[in-house]
């Protein structure tokens, strides 16, 4: 008879695997490189035809072509949100060294977030039925879509039989992910778990935001003043998250630990950011006490940084909240790999681990005139070394889903205790 | 797991709108076969000929939400939200409109959904394609994001503790009570709306007429020696499932929040388990396996602490589909033994996919209130009393999920 898990906070939780597709390099290493050197991923787009939608740049991935990471039968049943995210994942796989029969069975459980899975198997459906009618739509193709199977191919090729869930949590999906990976290990319900979140830059996803005039022309400038707006990016961020005792006993390496989350929603707009930002603020204060750490034992925080003139602006009034007069180092890596939806939180989760593991912190490329409503220590231009015990990577999304990951160099966290603004 | 009460229903769905119609409904349900067919309201059918699928009849958001604001919503996130205060109203958190007990930041969701709104990305594609890129609405863009729906929840209904969608097909309205009780178990919420929703679509349809889903198995041809539907794992009555829609939501709490504020409970989610296998062939996508099944009932079982006898009847998702009713039928031989009654809760309110688990969990509330025997039955004749369900969901792609639903115990 299977154990009747209980929750149990006080259990540790550690990345041990990384795996990455990003636009400024395949692999943690490149991944890392890149971060440190400030490179940008962005660049004209080219596989989609972008002349009369008024943008032209993203942080398209085209280093990645399918078939060096999967095998034929496996890009035959797959978009390529699914593709990106079972790349990656084998990758974190390699990465944490995990061998087959550790990773097969029940106690093996994927999560993964997205915004909108696979959408370029839905547009293939669409385009066909618009130009030929129902008749035209291949049936063979029909299967292959849904934000469902992402995980799905991910259990398939590693043999997990637990859990197999997706969190379409918009740009807050990576951290929605992680952290219920991470409760999922603390709630004795899975022993592994592969996580994190994957997108794809798709034609209408960018023409939309092109007409909600969220798009910049050129640059994603997160807190300057002459910021433009948002770049869409794609990419997957695939982390392996294990318990203590479970990466003990086969003596893994352990990257960094996963404290606690702060959760939170708007409810406000679906597109705009409240204005008090009051759900920001308190999905930030849940994560830091949630990780039983004060405010002043955060070293660094990756900020949701979209280069919106709203998120921006109401991002550093967060953080000036939480942190009253102490300027912590901020950044935005979507300067770099622009912003990747789904993907976005996941990618700089791990970006926070090659701070933690390098004392590096990412720059935000492309900040030239500070704007006094953006009163925070961003780190400009050029990566800055510093203390790198204790991160917080902030996502707070599209439609008001706030979601806050703490990130810590292994036991540096104190020992988790549970926390309970409700009775539980 | 510790049980979790459920202290109110909010539910559209094919036998209605509101907890009360579909509990009325359930005394004396009809299957869908035998009902008149209904005009389709969400698209043009008629181009089809015959489209069997059941809607929300009679769907009218602005009973429920005022006729403001409603313009730029689909159809699924209206179902969701109506839903969702429906369910708000029957747990007794919101009367009138305004809180009663709760609060804006003590209330969360917890979505299931499936396959997005393909309402919304196939009528913004058809203007970037047919017309112009620049005349896409903005207003609408929103709603192709596949959580905008539960993120409208939110909005009209100001629930800010937390708002979590879960796409896991079939399963996510089962899986999403799991993340429920872990959100529950870590403090983020005294009450989680928790359930999901699916919109008909000529998309949605469109699909699952391509993939010959909706074309009932022919009959046995006679003299062919077919012997018991239950011998060869062939459910006829469930050929009569329709592709469906609609959307429910429970509100699920710690028994001791419940108490403390004197809520009526429905029943409890005691237990819940979750398995998936893949297929054999690399090349294979559509695929059920009665041992992803039979663990995932096994588990909840276990999570529960009860035997397979003594469950009363299962809530089953047989769907018509013979490959994937076949596979249940075997599995729940295997895993509660083949004594249980078996009902189909599909043949009233259809496949209805993301909402279906949360359908299941209706059905078996249903079944816990006087008077209101389970039915239909495919199997085995309906208990005098009901006060444990078996609810299953079995996905498209080797995933399976099972929750256990009781009658409240006492404190």
């Amino acid at each position: 008879m299977a154990r009747r898990a209980r929750y149990k906070p006080g259990v540790r939780v550690f990345i041990t695997g990384i795996g990455v597709i990003s636009s400024i390099g395949l692999g943690k290493d490149e991944f890392f490189r890149g971060l440190a050197a400030g490179k940008s991923g962005i660049s004209p787009v080219e596989s989609f035809d972008v002349k009369n939608l008024g943008r032209e740049y993203a942080g398209e991935v085209k280093a990645f072509h399918s078939r060096d990471h999967l095998r034929a039968s496996e890009v035959r049943r797959m978009g390529r949100c699914s593709q990106m995210a079972l790349a990656a994942s084998r990758m974190a796989i390699e990465d944490a060294g995990l061998a087959a029969d550790v990773l097969r069975g029940p106690r093996v459980s994927v999560v993964l977030g997205t915004t909108m899975g696979e959408a370029d198997v839905l547009e293939d459906l669409d385009h066909a039925w618009m130009k030929r009618g129902p008749s035209g739509v291949r049936r063979a193709w029909i299967p292959k879509y849904g934000s469902t199977l992402l995980p799905i191919h991910v259990a398939r090729a590693i043999g997990a039989e637990g859990s197999v869930l997706t969190l379409p949590a918009a740009c807050a999906a990576g951290n929605y992910a992680i952290g219920l990976a991470a409760d999922l290990i603390r709630a004795g319900k899975a022993d592994v778990v592969v996580t994190g979140a994957a997108e794809m830059l798709q034609e209408l996803q960018y023409s939309g935001f092109v007409r909600l005039a969220a798009m910049a022309p050129a640059k994603c400038q997160p807190f300057d003043l002459n910021r433009q707006g948002l770049i869409l990016g794609e990419g997957a961020g695939i982390v392996v998250l294990e318990s203590e005792a479970h990466a003990a006993r086969r003596n893994a390496t352990l990257h960094a630990e996963v404290g606690g989350h702060g959760m939170t929603c708007d409810g406000y707009h679906i597109t705009r950011p409240h204005p008090d930002a009051a759900g920001s603020i308190e999905a930030m204060r849940q994560a830091i006490e949630r990780s039983g750490i004060r405010t002043e034992d955060v070293d660094f925080v990756n900020a949701h940084g979209t280069g919106t003139r709203h998120n921006d602006a109401a991002e550093s009034k967060v953080m000036r909240e939480i942190f009253g007069n102490r300027r912590v180092p901020i950044s935005s890596m979507k300067s770099m790999l622009g912003h990747c939806m789904g993907a976005a939180s996941a990618l700089e989760a791990i970006g926070c681990v090659m701070t933690l593991q390098r004392g590096i912190y990412p720059p935000t490329i492309g900040y030239e005139t500070p704007d006094p409503e953006c009163d925070v220590d961003v780190v400009a231009n050029v990566a800055r070394e510093g203390k790198h015990d204790i991160v917080l990577n902030n996502s707070l999304a599209f439609g008001g889903y706030n979601s806050v990951t703490c990130l810590a160099r292994p036991f540096t966290l104190p020992e988790p205790k549970p926390i309970s603004r409700h009775a539980a | 797991m510790t049980p979790r009460a459920i202290t109110g229903l909010g539910i559209a769905s094919a036998l209605g709108t509101g907890a009360e119609t579909f509990f009325e409904a359930m005394r004396e349900p009809i299957r869908l076969s035998q009902r008149p067919p209904a005009p389709i309201a969400s698209f043009d059918a008629t181009k089809y000929g015959a489209a069997p699928v059941v809607e929300v009849p009679g769907f009218d958001p602005t009973k429920y939400l005022g006729d403001k604001g409603l313009r730029v919503l689909d159809r699924l996130t209206k179902l969701l939200v109506v839903a969702a205060r429906l369910c708000l109203h029957d747990a007794g958190l919101k009367r009138d409109g305004a809180w009663a007990q709760g609060s804006p930041e003590s209330v969360g969701v917890c979505c299931s959904n499936a396959y997005g709104s393909l309402e919304a990305i196939t009528e913004l594609d058809r203007v970037a394609k047919l017309e112009d890129a620049r005349y896409i609405n903005p207003a609408k863009f929103p709603n192709t994001v596949s959580n905008s729906a539960s993120g409208y929840v939110s909005i009209w209904e100001e629930l800010r503790a937390l708002n979590v969608s879960v796409s896991d097909g079939n399963c996510g309205g089962l899986d999403a009570i799991a993340c429920a009780d872990i959100f529950l178990a870590t403090g983020r919420a005294e009450s989680i709306l928790t359930g999901g929703g699916e919109a008909m679509s000529e998309a949605l349809f469109l699909a699952f007429k391509k993939l010959d889903a909706l074309r009932p198995p022919p009959s046995p041809a006679p003299g062919s020696g077919a012997g018991s539907p239950w011998t060869e794992h062939r459910p006829v009555h469930a050929r009569d499932t329709r592709l469906g829609e609609g959307a429910a939501f429970f509100a699920l709490e710690t028994r001791e929040h419940a108490r403390a504020r004197g809520a009526r409970v429905l029943g409890e989610v005691a237990g819940y388990g979750t398995s998936f296998i893949a297929p054999a062939s690399d090349a294979t996508l559509i695929f059920a396996s009665r041992e992803a099944i039979a663990r995932a009932v096994t588990q909840a079982l276990a999570d529960a602490g009860i035997a397979p006898g003594d469950v009363d009847v299962v809530a089953s998702s047989l769907s018509g589909l013979a490959p994937f009713d076949g596979e249940e039928l075997a599995a729940l031989d295997a895993a509660v033994g083949t004594h249980v009654p078996i009902a189909a809760p599909k043949l009233l309110v259809g496949e209805t996919l993301g909402a279906g688990g949360a359908m299941g969990v209706a059905t078996a509330l249903a079944w816990l209130g006087d008077g209101i025997r389970p039915a239909p039955l495919v199997r085995g004749v309906a208990p005098a009393r009901v006060d444990t369900v078996l609810v299953t969901a079995v996905g498209y792609y080797g995933n399976a999920s099972a929750v256990v639903i009781r009658r409240a115990q006492p404190a």
